[in-house]
């Protein structure tokens, strides 16, 4: 079953009075619980189309399936929705909010998804206490290294239980030790059956995988075979 | 799934809390401006209650006088006084008058007993005078009608009066000259007193001492013997009501122009009326001090918005990262709007206590009466709120309207 089923996406950016094309005709197809890489060098509209696939942004033209849900003709408003509940985010920078405790900000989405206090306390615990950092609930994103905030934004990410797992760079930032650590949750949530998307610029990341979308210039050029 | 209101309170609280210097630097338009609405109200409270406690203390709103008319040009003829006969036949027109009383005055009248003299202003007047001026007897009794009638020579001292002749001791009973007349003192009236506002100089701290330096006689007795050809010109009715008053007003008016040939050579005042014209002015200066009280709070209103907007560009991660989690752009619409409000509301909490705080102050300083109200809490929290709500909606909306994509892209 395809989780994401795009066709002929196109997005284009007016950059003052020229038009860009960031993405140039997208056909592609990503199964629940796979492990994805979208790999190209900077510029090449990979960053791009994680928006599209996150429902950040919306194509200029083209169709997007999400969970067989055609969410490229959604209001704004069924698109936080959607956010909310089929999507996790992982950025490069963590995305951490500062002045908020670990605890706090894994359980941010659980409050735009309008459960009560006392629920999403015991569900960011839990899930915080999943990637290790149960003991450090209380300490703000700055009192942390940087492999121990990537694993807050993932357990910010998968703290509602999402239909996939966006990760845009999500080792750039970190150490080859941390990198190492972080890329290990990827596999572990993957083998629990969850579909994971990353997009990295790096052959070696990559190739943690189970299969690698090459894209250039806005175009797909290898690795939408299998479906 | 939006998020509920006292999540949004909670989020701007610890907000608040985060910014706690910047947050109260913002609110300074807001507080000087709550300051300024509570010392306006207290100061309008005030005025209002001093005024009627003033007229109430000369008779109260129910009281109508007839004066002569300075502004009446005399040279076109005409005598500004009554007869005895005018006075009841005018009388007899008014049977709805609660008390009526005509006064005829001897300005600086000596009065004297063994090496005492004193100089006082004596009034002629009749029994309903009590009724009329509100004001009871202290010891003995006031003129009745039959010391009209027989002309006797009976007086009533003020208090001021009785002290300065017999101390402490009983005046009743006692004799006392005024001009070649005899009199005996039949009573002694209350002594007035109301607390000087506004520091008057030289009235001392009892606005209604004046009052209390006055001497009363019958009527009859001062036209017949005191002052023979003293004239009547004066007159004061008290009717049923306040609203009465101003019916009867201008029904005497009418009466009394009939009497005179359509001569203004009277006056004919209301108490409620002029107090009524006191209050317009009150109405003014507050108005005045409301539209200074406006400006500051438009102005920390601007300040507010910009100091928002400018936080907003700071937060435009922040902003990115809720949106990508899942918030609406309604949620984050709400989350600033109510930060906004939360924080001129906390403006105005401390505005009102620092109001609370220098109302005596300012009470002392003009030396007036400020009088403090519930209603101007209310007014304060509301208006503060009012603010908050006004000027929190373009940062909002402009919070609410970012993209995502290049909010998380901002550094």
């Amino acid at each position: 079953m395809d989780i994401i089923r795009t066709e002929n996406i196109v997005k284009d950016y007016i950059l003052g009075k020229i038009k860009v094309r960031a993405l140039n005709g997208i056909d592609l197809q990503i199964q629940k619980s796979e492990f994805v890489a979208i790999m190209g060098p900077s510029g090449s509209g990979k960053s791009t189309l994680m928006h599209i696939i996150g429902c950040l942004d919306r194509a200029t033209e083209g169709t997007y399936y999400l969970d067989d849900v055609l969410v490229s003709k959604m209001p704004q408003s069924s698109l936080a929705a959607i956010r909310n509940r089929k999507i996790g985010f992982v950025f490069q920078s963590f995305n951490l909010l500062p002045h908020l405790n670990i605890l706090k900000n894994v359980e941010l989405p659980l409050m735009y998804g309008g459960l009560s206090h006392r629920k999403r306390l015991a569900r960011a615990k839990e899930v915080l206490q999943s990637v290790g950092l149960g003991d450090r609930l209380k300490h703000k994103p700055g009192e942390l290294s940087g492999g121990e905030r990537q694993r807050v934004a993932i357990a910010r990410a998968i703290v509602n239980d999402p239909s996939i797992l966006l990760a845009d760079e999500p080792t750039g930032n970190l150490d080859s030790q941390s990198g190492g650590d972080i890329l290990e949750i990827f596999k572990d949530l993957h083998s629990q059956g969850n579909t994971v998307i990353m997009v990295t610029h790096d052959q070696a990341i990559a190739s943690r995988a189970q299969r690698i979308i090459k894209i250039i210039d806005g175009k797909i050029v290898d690795g939408n075979s299998d479906s | 799934m939006a998020i509920p209101i006292a999540e949004s309170l909670k989020l701007g609280l610890s907000d608040i809390m985060m910014r706690k210097v910047r947050s109260v630097v913002t609110v300074i338009g807001i507080i000087l401006g709550v300051m300024c609405i509570m010392v306006v109200l207290a100061i309008v409270n005030g005025m209002n209650k001093s005024t009627i406690s003033w007229m109430e203390e000369r008779g109260g709103l129910n009281k109508i006088e007839v004066e002569q008319n300075w502004q009446y040009d005399f040279s076109k003829g005409g005598d500004p006084s009554f007869t005895l006969k005018e006075i009841r036949y005018l009388q007899s027109l008014i049977p709805e008058a609660e008390a009526f009383n005509p006064t005829v005055q001897e300005w600086e009248a000596v009065i004297n007993k063994d090496d005492i003299r004193y100089s006082t202003s004596l009034r002629g007047v009749m029994p309903d005078f009590v009724k009329v001026e509100q004001w009871n007897i202290d010891k003995g009794r006031f003129i009745k009608d039959l010391d009209i009638d027989l002309y006797s020579n009976v007086i009533v001292l003020g208090s001021t009066v009785a002290k300065e002749f017999f101390g402490n001791n009983d005046p009743l009973g006692q004799t006392i000259s005024v001009g070649n007349q005899q009199f005996i003192i039949v009573g002694v009236m209350e002594k007035r007193f109301m607390q000087t506002q506004g520091g008057q100089i030289g009235m001392g701290d009892n606005a209604l001492e004046y009052m209390n330096r006055r001497c009363f006689i019958p009527i009859s007795t001062m036209i017949s013997k005191v002052n023979p050809g003293g004239k009547i010109s004066s007159l004061d009715i008290r009717a049923k009501s306040p609203e009465a008053a101003k019916e009867l007003r201008r029904k005497v008016e009418n009466i009394v122009l009939n009497l005179k040939n359509g001569k203004r050579l009277f006056q004919v005042t209301s108490a409620k009326e002029q107090l009524d014209t006191m209050q317009a002015n009150v109405k003014v200066m507050e108005a005045i001090f409301f539209l200074i009280a406006v400006i500051s709070l438009l102005v920390g209103g601007i300040v507010i918005m910009n100091i928002m907007l400018a936080s907003i560009r700071e937060r435009t991660r922040e902003i990115g990262v809720r949106i990508a989690v899942g918030a609406r752009r309604r949620d984050i619409f709400i989350q600033f709007l109510v930060q906004t409000i939360l924080i001129t509301a906390l403006g105005g909490v401390l505005g009102i206590l620092l109001g609370f705080a220098i109302l005596k102050q300012v009470g002392n300083y003009l030396q007036i009466e400020v009088v403090a109200s519930v209603q101007m809490i209310w007014v304060s929290l509301l208006v503060s709120i009012g603010v908050g709500l006004i000027f929190g909606v373009v940062p909002a909306v402009r919070a609410a309207r970012l993209d995502p994509v290049v909010a998380l892209r901002e550094e």
